[in-house]
């Protein structure tokens, strides 16, 4: 083994003596960003996206940026550094993130955005996003009908700093808000966080004991939010959630949480992929840029097909 | 055994890296910053008569026709009475016309529906959006002069298709009785989504007459 490590090394040096850094004795690899893997739905968008690029003899670089801006360009910057072939990036700020991407483009490493838009075009080769507002959309009007088209209901709105959690909560209030029976007694933001949503939910529920139903910008908060409802003897109230996990499933087998919306996370990852390879192989680049992809309503009518992000026939 | 030998080589990659990484660049400023701002039922008013209407009227199919062949070959369908330039994964938006008999209504609901039988045999065939509350994004998403790359983002697109369900209910939807509404006939131009469930498609009006009582 150790020599091998030195003949490679000298290879190696070899080739800075001729003045390339790419080391060309491993595969080509491509970097995969996302956001804290504590988040199953990010976990499942990198298990995602390494499986693909191993699958088509890629090595995978996997890095969180933990919503942190600045680690994400630093992150950027070590897979310059390694000679990335593309970057797969789940994003860290619609307008932070443009500088990080313009400074990959310009030292010639595509990025194939997924899950959450930049608010820039021609930077990345691709933005292949979830369409959120169609998703909000159907858990609005799953939870409007949940309701009754009447009553008190609480919104638990995500990270600030997340595009999608903005286009989210227009999507549930565009139909919504068209029900002057349904009343917001309150909206916070519970920051995608599950702890965070229940210590909320204990304090909104504190304040606004007659609510009917809670809808949350995603499943995490609602799984929170449903823990803090249980505690509190109120499994009663209806409560709502987006993404799709295996918690969030197994909650609604249970006749615990009532709706969510799924989100193809894992497929969207494989396909950002697919389109890397296509662009370093094949030198083709994707039809559009932008890429949208329709959510899933799921209830106790489908939450059994689910599994890790993906519907089953 | 690691540190021993390899340093130099070790040494030139992190020189490598850091060059790279002080790359300078100028700070850019948000795209679109000076644009006007967006707004879309502004838009919508002014495309309504002038693209909308028109473009509708001349790519609708018979509804009838329209769903056979959906529900058979969705592409074939796509190609003839659908938007080419939809996305990808999405499904087919059709224009279709539709003329016959309402045989069940929901006035209960916000989010009120005619239920139109086009064939006469009695049944349902088709569910029309009468208003206030207008469900999805068909009719922008039937029109294949209005594609998602051209929107800063994902919100001015949403609004964009909900502008167009305000504006379909201002002008249209609202003006059509609510009262005893089956058994009268039903004429309407417009667009559906094919879904996937069992739920009789859904269809938005950007034209629609509801005739007297019988």
């Amino acid at each position: 083994m150790k020599l091998t490590r030195r003949m490679t090394l000298a290879a190696f040096a070899g080739m800075l003596a001729l003045g390339t850094a790419v080391p060309a004795y491993a595969a080509d690899l491509i970097a995969i960003i996302t956001p804290s893997h504590d988040n199953p739905f990010f976990k499942a968008e990198a298990v995602g996206a390494e499986a693909k690029a191993k699958e088509l003899g890629y090595e995978a670089l996997v890095l969180v940026h933990d919503d942190d801006a600045n680690k994400q360009s630093e992150l950027i910057d070590t897979a310059i550094g390694r000679g990335a072939k593309a970057i797969i990036l789940d994003n860290a700020g619609a307008d932070a993130t443009v500088a990080a991407v313009q400074k990959a483009k310009d030292a010639g490493i595509p990025s194939f955005l997924i899950d959450r838009e930049i608010n820039a075009t021609g930077v990345a080769v691709a933005q292949i996003v979830s369409n959120n507002y169609q998703g909000a959309q159907l858990g609005a009007q799953e939870f409007v009908k949940l309701m009754g088209e009447k009553g008190n209901f609480v919104e638990l709105v995500g990270k600030e700093s997340d595009t999608n959690a903005g286009i989210r909560s227009k999507g549930y209030h565009d139909v919504i808000d068209d029900y002057p029976d349904l009343k917001m007694v309150a909206q916070q933001s519970a920051n995608w966080s599950q702890t965070e949503a229940y210590s909320k939910m204990e304090s909104i529920l504190q304040a606004n004991p007659d609510i009917k139903g809670v809808i949350s910008g995603n499943d995490t908060m609602a799984m929170g939010a449903y823990a803090a409802l249980a505690a509190a003897n109120r499994k009663d109230v209806i409560v709502v959630g987006f993404d799709g996990s295996n918690d969030v499933r197994d909650s609604i087998n249970s006749g615990g949480i009532k709706a969510t919306v799924l989100q193809p996370a894992f497929a969207q990852a494989q396909m950002a992929v697919e389109q890397a390879n296509d662009l370093i192989k094949n030198k083709k680049s994707p039809a559009k840029e932008k890429q949208l992809m329709d959510c899933v309503l799921v209830n106790g009518d489908n939450a059994a097909k689910l599994e890790t992000f993906a519907l089953t026939n | 055994m690691l540190n021993t030998k390899p340093n130099w080589p070790i040494l030139a990659v992190m020189v490598g890296i850091s060059l790279t990484a002080c790359k300078i660049l100028p700070t850019k400023s948000g795209d679109g910053g000076n644009a006007p701002a967006f707004n879309p039922d502004k838009i919508v008013e002014e495309i309504w008569a002038a693209k909308v209407v028109p473009y509708l009227q001349e790519k609708a199919g018979p509804f009838a026709q329209v769903h056979t062949l959906a529900t058979t070959d969705a592409a074939a369908a796509g190609a003839k009475y659908g938007n080419p330039n939809k996305q990808a994964n999405s499904p087919w938006t059709f224009a279709v016309r539709l003329e016959g008999r309402i045989v069940a209504a929901n006035t209960q609901s916000r989010a009120a529906t005619v239920d139109v039988d086009v064939d006469g045999d009695g049944k349902a065939d088709a569910r029309v959006q009468i208003g206030p509350a207008v469900r999805g994004t068909a009719l922008r998403d039937s029109l294949d002069f209005i594609q998602f790359n051209d929107f800063t983002n994902q919100i001015d697109f949403a609004q964009f298709g909900k502008a167009f369900n305000s504006y379909a209910d201002k002008t249209v939807l609202s003006k059509l009785p609510r009262e005893a509404l089956e058994g009268r006939s039903a004429k309407v131009v417009g667009a559906y989504t094919l879904g996937s469930g069992q739920d009789l498609p859904l269809v938005t009006p950007a034209e629609a007459e509801i005739g007297p009582k019988p």
